[in-house]
């Protein structure tokens, strides 16, 4: 993409704003006037979601009952100030249904990265295979530290040989 | 909308005289609120629908939804204290960066719990594909061709353009208030909707002329 095009579709991006923010105002009323330059599509379209993306509302039943279960929570919250009610641990948040133990809901990760949602696992997992691999590792040397004798190649056999007969030449009274 | 609520705003160490500016809309239900949590009834009021709907066109189905709204709301109540007013001039009359915060909270919400689905598959295939779609689930406007085509449209963007479709149209936030829920730039949320809106009308273009 050129400069020139970008510049071109920045503007248009902007007019589309204008226009959008223009129907906000009016809240309800006519659509209205649009810029000239708007492109009708993007006009058509804008007007078409307005009037087809409806808000959906939850029922009456579930809106009582979460009324009550914040009435609930409010007043346990409230609790720690009444006399006598100092270091009382209050049950709130409910058991998570996910699996989500230490989910923020106030830290923002980025949830509009779907990757990330599928790189985590893969993460995880090589994070744990890693860690298998090194611990796997230590505890070999470990072992092998602890056992010199045992697993010695025929090569390296040969070689201790040879340097102990060197050794042995060189100095006839020296017995290792 | 709401009436805009103005206010006089001093900066910090700013010596100069202080100025008129729009405040957050839901500044006194807040303050009511903090003081005493049983108050925070007006806000979860005020804003129910809203974060049902967002929850509700993201997740696609009811019982979600529901679940979703109430751990936003729950949320919302114990952390109240963490909220900071942070409202501009720019944002425009009827601005509320309490519901910018709210839909943050919702956002991580339904985040969280699409990975959690992810995790946990809880509905066979044919069931998910059928309660993808909130008018067909809701037998609201199942009839409503147009209706219809309009939300399958909107659900084969990307989620952050359909995220941000949503919180435009269906809960007519303003440009400043969807990049404050989405973490962006204003300038990056005004090509997100416009790319998104590009896309739609060529959906839809296609589809009627079929």
């Amino acid at each position: 993409m050129t400069a020139f095009e970008r510049d071109g579709s920045e503007v248009e991006a902007l007019l589309t704003d204008l226009y959008l923010e223009s129907v906000l105002a009016r809240a309800g009323a006519d659509y209205g006037p649009a810029d000239a330059r708007l492109d009708p599509a993007l006009r058509a379209a804008s007007d078409r979601l307005r009037r087809d993306l409806v808000r959906v509302h939850p029922s009456f039943r579930f809106e009582e009952r979460l009324a009550t279960r914040l009435a609930e929570a409010a007043a346990s919250l409230r609790m720690p100030a009444v006399a006598g009610g100092e270091g009382r641990v209050v049950p709130f948040l409910r058991q998570p249904a996910f699996g989500d133990e230490g989910f923020d809901p106030l830290t923002t990760d980025d949830p509009g990265d779907e990757r990330r949602e599928f790189a985590r696992p893969l993460l995880i997992g090589g994070a744990l295979t890693s860690a298998a691999l090194s611990l796997a590792g230590a505890a070999f040397v470990a072992w092998r530290r602890t056992r010199p004798g045992r697993a010695v190649s025929p090569m390296v056999r040969a070689a201790r040989i040879v340097r102990q007969s060197r050794v042995t030449a060189a100095h006839p009274g020296r017995l290792d | 909308m709401a009436r805009p609520v103005f206010g006089r705003v001093k900066r910090a160490g700013d010596p100069g005289p202080s100025r008129i500016a729009h405040l957050d809309r839901d500044r006194a239900l807040v303050e009511e609120a903090r003081r005493d949590r049983a108050r925070f009834d007006g806000l979860y009021r005020r804003y129910l629908a809203q974060v049902y709907s967002y929850a509700f066109y993201e997740l696609g189905d009811h019982h979600e939804a529901e679940d979703a709204t109430e751990r936003t709301f729950l949320a919302a109540l114990s952390n109240l204290d963490r909220f900071e007013e942070r409202a501009r001039p720019d944002d425009g009359e009827g601005a509320s960066t309490f519901r910018v915060w709210l839909f943050q909270i919702a956002r991580n919400v339904v985040a969280n719990q699409r990975r959690g689905r992810r995790r946990h598959p809880q509905a066979p295939l044919e069931a998910a594909a059928h309660v993808a779609d909130p008018f067909d689930v809701e037998g609201r406007v199942a009839t409503h061709d147009e209706a219809a085509a309009a939300w399958n449209a909107v659900r084969r963007l990307p989620a952050d353009r359909r995220r941000a479709l949503v919180l435009r149209f269906v809960e007519e936030m303003s440009t400043a208030e969807i990049a404050g829920v989405l973490g962006r730039s204003e300038g990056a949320v005004r090509v997100l909707i416009h790319r998104a809106l590009r896309s739609v009308a060529r959906d839809l273009g296609r589809g009627s002329g079929r």
